[in-house]
């Protein structure tokens, strides 16, 4: 890739300095790729990084207009577009940041019940108090994984567990100090509890549903009205970041980068190990899917189909009710056309519409049905009257 | 007495607040310092009033805490040392009911709080009642569908329809709604 080429040019952005807020997790690594190397100067945008405590104060600074872009798990954003829990906002995915690369953390006396039982459903049951998992927001990507993975082996999580929500860091002191018997969340989180021996990665993401999406690049509606052009050159700017990223030297460097007190805070080896999707052996003989960020743009394209799948899991556990179309709901929220034209300006491929995923419990997704596919579901909640 | 929870994960002078506020006589419940131990002391102390800092790591904690579980959502105080506080007020939700100034003299403190509680509990009073008017939209469509039901297969008029479902309602002492949900059912499972 020759950098210093000249941007494609399609409009010269109507703002140029963008305030772009993030969570201290490795799939940040695009924005921190994307200002290390400044790769927002060839297509007209300088980039300010602004590090968020918490995934709510991500939804109230991207409301208040305090940060124009942000990092953010694609729950949060379709929980945001239909004001569950908290203020309404109409929000845009202007694209998938990365996909899979989370996993399944279950503490050492749990993970040994669960090796003697064979089941999980069994090892909960051990004496003792209700088990208690940890996720990272109420409509976030890790509450809906864990959801999907303990309903997908007869433990329902609404009732069999009492799932707590924990930030990320504070996440292994929890499990070191017993109050946790498990938890769901990004990296390098599960690699830093396995490497303090406070329990053991027991299932990543990518087995949950293949290639699933994770983080997107969530700005505002009104933004990307306003602003389209800018708009379109961040998506052209995170695109390069997220090639850059397909190389494992790459991915070694930034690690460096990531490791860093006001980026993570965790040592560069963890991070780096889960970058590159090295999993204990001992636990998966077989590699399952690691992070990616690119794989020749298969990752980015925001298919709403991905939108629409989280409405149906919100329904799925009582989160969201009432009659709107939610497929409308996820096509207005996905910026497909800004997409396209940012893609095509970069040479970058735009995948299938379609796509057919076979998830954990042999369900399949295709974004065709979403009443059928819920119906599908024997643990939802029992149907409300009409 | 009103019972507070102030949550005190952040180096802001938040914990400053406690005597002041002790002083003003409210009840205050011990500190949190860490999320972890959040959602016990929500369920288990049951305060009033949570006070946290709007960058605290432990508002995610919060927000679990409001979706899920019916009985948690309180009135939250924000603190912030955010000179536009406006911006955040447009963002605010269901939750967070006011925003405290860093620097506030504890003395201004006692109204805000008290509106803070008034404003709550007007808005779990209008969530009750929007709920309600949904359960009923959702009576009126069922009883529609029954009352349809009885003309198709009974050759019944409206009126017969609606005097039989009601008549029902009466011998077996049930709500209409209820009878209609019934009978609605059962013709789905004889198709």
């Amino acid at each position: 890739m020759n950098i210093s080429s000249p941007a494609p040019s399609i409009g010269k952005p109507e703002k140029t300095h963008i305030r772009l807020g993030f969570v201290a997790l490795s799939d940040a690594a695009p924005l921190v790729a994307a200002k290390v190397l400044e790769f927002g100067h060839r297509h007209g945008l300088t980039l300010e990084l602004c590090r968020q405590p918490s995934w709510a104060a991500v939804r109230d600074k991207l409301l208040s207009g305090e940060i124009d872009a942000a990092h953010a798990l694609y729950g949060l954003v379709c929980g945001v577009q239909m004001g569950i829990g908290g203020p309404q906002g109409d929000m845009a995915v202007l694209m998938v940041l990365n996909r899979n690369g989370q996993a399944i953390t279950l503490s050492n006396r749990l993970t040994e019940a669960f090796e003697q039982h064979g089941n999980l459903k069994d090892a909960l049951a051990t004496p003792g108090r209700r088990p208690v998992f940890a996720q990272t927001f109420p409509t976030g990507t890790h509450a809906m994984w864990l959801y999907y993975w303990l309903a997908a082996q007869g433990v329902q999580p609404l009732r069999d567990i009492r799932s707590v929500v924990i930030p990320p860091p504070q996440m292994v002191d929890a499990l070191i100090d017993g109050e946790l018997d498990g938890l769901c969340v990004g990296e390098p989180w599960n690699a830093v509890a396995e490497a303090r021996g406070a329990g053991k990665t027991v299932a990543v993401t990518s087995q949950i549903w293949p290639d699933h999406p994770e983080k997107v690049l969530a700005s505002r509606r009104d933004f990307v009205e306003h602003y389209p052009q800018t708009s379109r050159a961040l998506i052209q700017t995170m695109l390069e970041a997220c090639r850059w990223l397909d190389n494992s030297q790459h991915r070694k460097d930034i690690s460096t980068w990531l490791a860093a007190p006001d980026v993570v805070g965790a040592p560069q080896e963890l991070i780096v190990q889960r970058l590159l999707g090295h999993y204990d052996p001992a636990q998966f003989p077989v590699q399952p899917p690691g992070v990616s960020f690119f794989n020749e743009g298969a990752v980015n394209y925001p298919r709403p189909s991905d939108g629409l799948w989280f409405f149906t899991q919100f329904r799925r556990w009582g989160m969201l009710q009432g009659d709107h179309d939610d497929a409308a709901v996820a096509v207005a929220l996905c910026q497909t056309a800004l997409y396209r034209e940012a893609a095509a300006s970069m040479n970058v491929r735009v995948p299938e519409e379609m796509r057919a995923d076979v998830f954990i419990d042999g369900r399949v997704w295709d974004g065709q049905n979403p009443a059928a596919y819920l119906d599908g579901f024997t643990s939802q909640k029992s149907a409300s009257a009409g | 007495m009103l019972r507070v929870l102030l949550v005190t994960d952040t180096d802001k002078p938040i914990g400053d607040l406690r005597q002041a506020l002790a002083r003003l006589g409210y009840d205050m419940l011990a500190e949190v310092a860490t999320p972890a131990a959040l959602p016990r002391v929500v369920e288990e102390q049951r305060p009033d009033v949570v006070i946290i800092d709007t960058e605290s790591p432990s508002r995610d904690t919060l927000e679990q805490l409001a979706v899920m579980n019916e009985t948690a959502p309180r009135p939250v105080l924000m603190f912030s040392n955010d000179a536009d506080q406006q911006l955040i007020r447009d963002a605010v939700g269901a939750g967070v009911s006011a925003y405290l100034v860093e620097g506030l003299e504890a003395e201004r403190l006692a109204p805000i709080l008290e509106v803070a509680l008034a404003r709550f509990a007007r808005e779990v009073q209008l969530l009750k009642r929007l709920a309600d008017a949904e359960t009923e939209l959702a009576d009126r469509k069922l009883i529609d569908r029954a009352k349809r039901l009885l003309m198709d297969r009974r050759k019944m008029s409206e009126q017969d329809a609606y005097a039989m479902l009601r008549k029902r309602a009466m011998d077996q002492g049930m709500k209409l709604a209820e009878v209609a949900r019934h009978l609605v059912s059962m013709a789905d499972l004889l198709g």
